[in-house]
């Protein structure tokens, strides 16, 4: 589907087509070695920091270590501070950026077990909310009702419905794209979305986890909601609201994010391409005679 | 790459994920990477088998969703390797896990750049929007459903 370099748990593209070119160690050994000391300095710096927290009511600005580390390898690298700073560039070349795109997929592993530990514990627990964990799956939609009418009032067209059909992970992107092709209007809108979410998703994501509670939506909901299929985006968003929240225990809490944003791995692109991309259309046939003024 | 490559490419690269995670473990939650070390061991185990297999079985289903999978079947309460496996998984806390992630995910945003420079302020507003609608629809939906099940 799509050719785009992932930052995220997507496992689209095969050994063959030079995924994972770039760890291959064979005469490649400064490069990884700068990547992977800047990768613990950075971690070490981080954890170091720890989590702060800043109450508000009954939520949080909560901002955990991995937003620190978002935020720092973000600055260090070739077209940020890089760019303007020699010797950084040297430190962290082009070729540092390269090697970390899949080590994202490798170092998502420990993380998934540790999910797992914490899902299987309370599996009782989850299988007896499976309907709303099915049904929760469809409140993804809701994106749809909220950002069209947006889209359509900031003057966009048909890049409003790239941009507004989904939150726009892999599986999501290589749909619009196969749809409606590369450089089309909904091409264009759904990149920005999909790249909005590669660029600011975790932070957002990690804030909103934080403060959503102020919101009197119960935990347990908000749980779920944290797993919008991005496990970057699902840890950031379901470890500050475990932080806050004292009425669900905090096992519970990131382990019935896990299972949603399994969930929606698993039925995402469905929804996409049978719900939410027909939906969207109508609803924009319908909008955009009364707020964009006709095509 | 091939079988073989790809095998102990990403063996390698699983080991320096667990040196990483080992340090910050130490650093932001005090465990002693001595502690810790066996878990990871398992962790790396269940991390190599999982790319393995993502690669192997056509169901294009990533790799993480294997790792969990796996974990999840290992830590069931009626596994019988329950108890030895939480010990000493429990030893590296999640969030440990996660740094490193987001870390080489920042350094790997730079490749985006040019694509980032397309896209407008508009758009970037309404991704905003999208991340909201997207999460509140399905707090709300499963808010409700939870209270007509009596869960919460």
């Amino acid at each position: 589907m799509s050719s785009n370099k992932s930052l995220d748990d997507s496992s689209e593209e095969t050994i063959g087509n030079g995924r994972w070119d770039p760890l291959r160690t064979a005469g490649r050994w400064s490069f990884h070695l700068k990547a992977h000391l800047l990768v613990l300095l950075i971690v070490i710096v981080a954890e170091a920091i720890g989590t702060l927290e800043y109450s508000v009511g009954p939520g949080a600005v909560v901002i955990i270590p991995m937003l620190y580390a978002v935020v720092f390898g973000m600055l260090l690298s070739y077209r940020a501070l890089g760019a303007y700073i020699t010797q950084l560039r040297q430190v962290a070349p082009k070729e540092v950026s390269v090697i970390s795109s899949p080590m994202i997929i490798v170092c998502l592993m420990p993380l998934g077990v540790k999910y797992g530990t914490l899902v299987a514990p309370s599996f009782w627990e989850i299988v007896g909310a499976g309907p709303a964990f099915l049904l929760q799956e469809l409140g993804n939609l809701g994106t749809i009702f909220v950002a069209l009418p947006i889209a359509l009032l900031l003057g966009l067209k048909r890049e409003a419905i790239g941009a507004a059909v989904s939150i726009a992970r892999e599986p999501t992107l290589g749909i619009i794209t196969d749809l409606y092709g590369p450089d089309s209007p909904e091409g264009i809108g759904v990149l920005g979305t999909y790249l909005t979410g590669t660029l600011l998703g975790t932070l957002f994501f990690g804030l909103l986890g934080g403060l959503a509670p102020l919101t009197g939506i119960h935990p347990l909901a908000l749980s779920m909601a944290c797993g919008i299929g991005s496990a970057s985006m699902m840890t950031a968003c379901s470890a500050s609201l475990a932080q806050v929240v004292t009425a669900v225990p905090e096992e519970q809490v990131l382990s019935f994010a896990a299972t949603s944003n399994l969930l929606t791995g698993l039925t995402g692109v469905y929804v996409v391409l049978f719900v939410a991309v027909p939906l969207i259309n109508k609803l924009y046939a319908i909008m955009s005679t009364v707020i964009g003024g006709g095509q | 790459m091939e079988r073989t490559a790809f095998v102990l490419n990403a063996l390698k690269m699983m080991v320096v994920v667990g040196i990483i995670i080992l340090v910050g473990n130490q650093v932001g939650y005090g465990v002693s990477i001595v502690a810790a070390l066996p878990g990871m061991v398992m962790i790396i185990a269940i991390g190599l088998v999982s790319l393995v297999l993502a690669q192997e079985i056509p169901l294009k289903l990533p790799a993480f969703a294997y790792a969990i999978f796996i974990a999840t079947l290992l830590a069931l309460p009626f596994s019988p390797t329950q108890d030895i496996f939480l010990q000493f998984t429990d030893r590296i806390n999640f969030l440990a896990t996660a740094t490193p992630i987001l870390a080489y995910a920042g350094l790997s945003i730079s490749l985006q750049m040019d694509r980032l420079k397309q896209v407008g302020w508009k758009l970037v507003l309404v991704a905003i929007f999208v991340f909201f609608g997207t999460f509140f629809g399905s707090a709300i939906v499963a808010h409700i459903v939870l209270s007509l099940q009596g869960i919460i």
